[in-house]
This record gives structure tokens, C-alpha cells and sequence, in this order.
């Protein structure tokens, strides 16, 4: 013990490896299972095809879900910047009487516990005033993003020297022009950070948008947990393989281009 | 005038964010916790305020099982990711420039990837026909398949891949501005490992032990898609008892009361970590300078 303590450096590598090894050995499990050609659930698998990929890829629930999870992503990613930009802009620059408050009400769908958003959009909302179910489903999903949009842009707008604004203000540019040509630009890596947090964040939601879906809407993380209760056959294993390896590219390009860690 | 203008155009660009967040997000929350504090129906004018739902919920043996569990399971998981997590970030913190990125990039990913797929290999490691029950088979160690699936302990398991990157992330952040040279000073004046741990390294990274501590406990209390598949409805949480209370029984009642017990243990944790996190960051400022 006192020697593996003196060796500082070999103990805690050997803990870094099992945690990266019970973080990311699962992953491994779920790739050979999504990729076993048997008719139920088994591990390990007897035999190995593409059968459940082709499968999941062109069942129809599957597509559709998939297509919804799309949408409410994009839309509601593009909402929340609208909305978290400007206020990231007005909180580094300008911040308004009460600003402490304002932080406190704005950063409360990160807190507030994202089921409870689903069932009181339904109930009082959806229900009480007849509104489209997909309706409410995008206004729990822009409410959870606006939280981050506004904290990764924040975050990069208190780095950029004001005095380049002012410069362009004291030459003559208008507040209007100085954010579009000045600003913007030198965050434009955050905003596209914020972006990809944001869809994905949205991509992968559950607890919102488990009481914002029935029939004829749903999302692709929904789809997949109502189908788990009905079926043992490996499609689930086959959709999480192909999200797992979007993930993973995605991650070594945003992680290359945008060092997205520094964002999260 | 100058300054005026500005405050002016600062409150109008937050306002669009702050009319949509009490509109849209705050006030339906707030009508669903108010619901759990009004008792009788309107029809029959006996409406009024009290908290006799709260004491109907707590009465049933169930509920209060799943309260425990919640917390028990929520504490335990948050406890071994401490354990896990210091002698990694110490680890990460270490890592040569050139291999830094993937290692971030590794630290990220689980982050990344949906809960559904990483929930996923625990039913196919714990089922019945799974990995772990095939290597008992395999060694004689069991005769018949082990029911391991929808246990608190595949719960556990499942929460602790799902949350242990957040104090991990929280507690490389703490260390990377904590200067090698104080834990170097303080191993040279003669403190081995356990007393550079437990008397430097500890008091310094306190405030991401917390922060990170916060995000797991309130999102292991918070967390579905985890007990819902490893638990199923044998080993139910709170957020699990919720979904079930609406959407099989209908018990709209139970439902209102356990969003409140949500809210007030999130918001119970957020205010314990303010407070403690809140003095005590102006005294590591000192000690440190």
C-alpha cells in the first residue's frame, strides 16, 4: 500500500484506466450486440450481421421519430440562440438593474427537475388551452437549451476585449453594425459550440418529452423506450450502435475544430 | 445619457428570454407544485390549502420506500464517484499536452451519447442471457441464470457510468488551477502521499468536490431512463414513481406531491452548495495568494 502510495503517478493512472474502462467498455457491448444476426437478445452474440442496422433504419416508427427528433432539435436550438445571445451580450456588456435575480430566473430549467416541465406543460398548457402536442414539445425543449446557449456565449463574449467595440462605436458604427461586424465574428466558434450542445442536448432528451408525446408524435429516444417495452429483439442494441458512433465522430470533430470540452 | 441608453438597451435585449422563461417555463411548473398543496374540489366549494396530500402520500409504505431509496441510492452513487474520481482527474491532470485531447475527448463522450444507449449495455450485460450470467454458467458459479436485472444494484451501476464524468470534468477543472508546485512544496517539507491528499490537495479542490457532488446527487434524484430500464417498476425512484402515478394510475395527487419533494430536494442541494461554496471561496483565495 505505502509503496503503490509513493508512486503517486502509477496509482491513479491504473484508476484512470478502470474508470475510462467502465465508462467506455459498455459502448463495446452495445456495438457487438447491435451488430449480432440472432432473433433475441443474446450475449455474446451466436453469430454477427447487419441485419438489425438495415432493420432499424428502414422501419417506418423508427424514420419518423427520428425525423420529429430532427425538427424539435433544430428548432428549438435555433430559438434558444435567438433568445441566449442576446441576453450573453447584454449580461457582458450591459448588465441591466437586477441582474442577479434575472441570472437566478433564467438559469432555472437547468435546476428545476425536467420532468416536472413535461407534465405542467401538459396539464397546464396542452390541456388547459388545447394546444398541438408538438407545440408543447418545442417550448420545454427551448426553455432546457436557452440555459446553455446563454452560458457558452457568455463565457467567450467576457474574453473579447471590449475596447475593439468601442473603437468601432468611436469610428462612427452603429451598436447594430459593431455586434454584426465585430462581435459576432470573434465569437463565432462559441455560438457554433452552443449549437451542437444545444441540439444534442436536445437530441438526447427524455424527461421532457416523456408526457409531450402520443400517438402520432414522438421523439426517436421516446420511440426507443416504448419499443424496449414491447420487444427483446436486438433493434434497440442496433439504434444505440449507430447513435454511439454518430456520437463519437461527432465529438472528434467538434473536439478538434471547436475543443468543445472547454465549453461544458 | 450614455449609460442610460445602454441600461435601456440591456433590459430590452434580456426581456424576450425572461418573458419566455416565467411564461412558458416557470408558471406551468409552479400551477403543478401549487396543485400539490390544494386539497378538495371546486365543484363542491370545499377548495382550500393544506398538506394532507403530503401526509396521504408518506402514509403509504410504497412511497416512503421510494423516497429512501432515492436518497440512499442518490448518496452512494455520489460518494464512489468522489472515491473514482479524485485519484483520475489527478491522473488527467497529468497527461502529457499531446494525448490531452483524447483524453478530454474520452472524459466527454459518455456526456455526449444518449442515456438510452448507454443504459442499454447494463440489460444486455445483466440479463438473463447476458455477459455477466454467461461467465457464471460458464464457471459453474451459478446453475441457472441470476436475476440481476431490475435490482437496485444494476440502478447503482447504471447512474454511476451515467454521472460519474460530471465530477470528473468538475474536479479536473478544480486541479488544473491548483499549481503542482504547492503539492511538490508540500511533499519536500516531508508530508507523504496520504498527507499531500488529505491536507493540501482535498481543502483546495473542496469547491469542485461540491460542485460536482451537487450535479450528481440532484441528477442521480432527478435521472430516468436508468431506473426505468435497469429498475423497471420492482425498483422504483422517484422519478419513476412519478411517470407511473400519471400514466398508469392517473393518480394525479401523488403525481403534484412527489414534483414537489423533486423541487425541494434540487433546490435543498443548489442552496446547501451555495452556502457552503460561498465563504469558504474567499478564504481559499487567501490561502492560496
Amino acid at each position: 500500500m505505502k509503496s503503490l502510495l509513493q508512486q503517486p503517478g502509477l496509482f491513479s493512472r491504473t484508476i484512470l484506466w478502470l474508470v475510462f474502462l467502465f465508462l467506455l467498455g459498455p459502448f463495446v457491448i452495445v456495438f457487438l450486440a447491435g451488430f449480432s444476426a440472432g432473433e433475441t437478445l443474446a450475449f455474446p452474440p451466436t453469430a454477427y450481421s447487419l441485419r438489425w442496422i438495415l432493420e432499424v433504419v428502414a422501419a417506418e416508427e423508427f424514420q419518423q421519430a427520428f425525423l420529429t427528433s430532427l425538427q424539435i432539435g433544430l428548432l428549438a436550438t435555433v430559438i434558444a440562440l435567438l433568445l441566449g445571445v442576446p441576453v450573453a451580450y447584454a449580461m457582458s456588456r450591459m448588465p441591466p438593474p437586477g441582474m442577479g435575480a434575472i441570472k437566478q430566473i433564467l438559469t432555472s430549467p437547468l435546476i428545476i427537475p425536467a420532468m416536472l416541465v413535461g407534465l405542467g406543460l401538459l396539464r397546464h398548457f396542452v390541456l388547459l388551452v388545447d394546444a398541438p402536442v408538438f407545440l408543447g414539445l418545442l417550448i420545454g425543449h427551448i426553455g432546457l437549451l436557452t440555459p446553455y446557449a446563454v452560458r457558452v456565449v457568455y463565457a467567450s463574449l467576457i474574453n473579447l476585449r471590449v475596447d475593439i467595440e468601442e473603437a468601432a462605436i468611436t469610428l462612427g458604427a452603429s451598436r447594430a453594425q459593431t455586434f454584426r461586424l465585430i462581435v459576432l465574428p470573434n465569437i463565432r466558434s462559441a455560438v457554433i459550440a452552443a449549437f451542437f450542445l444545444a441540439f444534442v442536448t436536445s437530441f438526447n432528451q427524455v424527461p421532457v418529452s416523456l408526457f409531450l408525446t402520443g400517438p402520432g408524435i414522438s421523439t426517436l429516444p421516446i420511440e426507443m423506450l416504448g419499443h424496449m417495452e414491447n420487444s427483446f429483439d436486438p433493434s434497440i442494441a442496433a439504434l444505440s450502435t449507430l447513435l454511439v458512433l454518430f456520437t463519437m465522430a461527432f465529438v472528434l470533430v467538434t473536439e478538434k475544430v471547436l475543443g468543445i470540452s472547454k465549453y461544458m | 445619457m450614455v449609460a442610460q441608453h445602454k441600461t435601456r438597451l440591456g433590459i430590452l435585449l434580456v426581456t424576450p428570454a425572461l418573458i419566455f422563461t416565467v411564461v412558458c417555463f416557470l408558471l406551468p411548473v409552479l400551477a403543478l407544485l401549487l396543485d400539490a398543496f390544494r386539497v378538495g374540489s371546486l365543484d363542491s366549494g370545499t377548495l382550500h390549502w393544506g398538506i394532507s396530500r403530503f401526509i396521504d402520500f408518506f402514509a403509504e409504505p410504497l412511497n416512503r420506500q421510494v423516497f429512501l431509496r432515492t436518497l440512499r441510492i442518490a448518496a452512494l452513487v455520489t460518494l464512489c464517484a468522489a472515491l473514482l474520481s479524485y485519484p483520475a482527474a489527478q491522473a488527467i491532470v497529468r497527461v502529457s499536452p499531446s494525448w490531452r485531447g483524447l483524453v478530454l475527448g474520452m472524459m466527454i463522450l459518455p456526456l455526449m451519447v444518449s442515456p438510452i444507449a448507454r443504459t442499454y449495455a447494463w440489460i444486455v450485460l445483466f440479463g438473463r442471457n447476458g455477459a455477466i450470467n454467461a461467465v457464471l454458467l460458464h464457471l459453474g458459479l451459478a446453475d441457472a441464470p441470476q436475476r440481476l436485472l431490475f435490482s437496485e444494484m444494476a440502478v447503482f451501476v447504471g447512474l454511476l457510468q451515467l454521472l460519474l464524468p460530471l465530477m470528473l470534468m468538475s474536479l479536473v477543472s478544480s486541479m488544473e488551477n491548483l499549481s503542482r508546485d504547492i503539492a511538490l512544496a508540500a511533499s519536500t517539507l516531508g508530508a507523504n502521499a496520504w498527507q499531500v491528499f488529505t491536507r493540501v490537495t482535498l481543502p483546495l479542490t473542496q469547491e469542485g468536490l461540491i460542485v460536482g457532488g451537487t450535479l450528481v446527487f440532484t441528477g442521480c434524484v432527478t435521472a430516468y431512463v436508468t431506473p426505468a430500464l435497469l429498475g423497471g417498476p420492482k425498483v422504483l425512484m422517484l422519478e419513476t414513481l412519478l411517470y407511473q402515478k400519471v400514466s398508469v394510475e392517473s393518480d394525479f395527487s401523488s403525481a403534484n406531491v412527489i414534483a414537489v419533494i423533486l423541487v425541494a430536494m434540487t433546490l435543498a442541494v443548489n442552496a446547501g452548495l451555495k452556502r457552503i461554496s460561498a465563504p469558504r471561496r474567499s478564504s481559499l483565495a487567501g490561502s492560496v495568494k
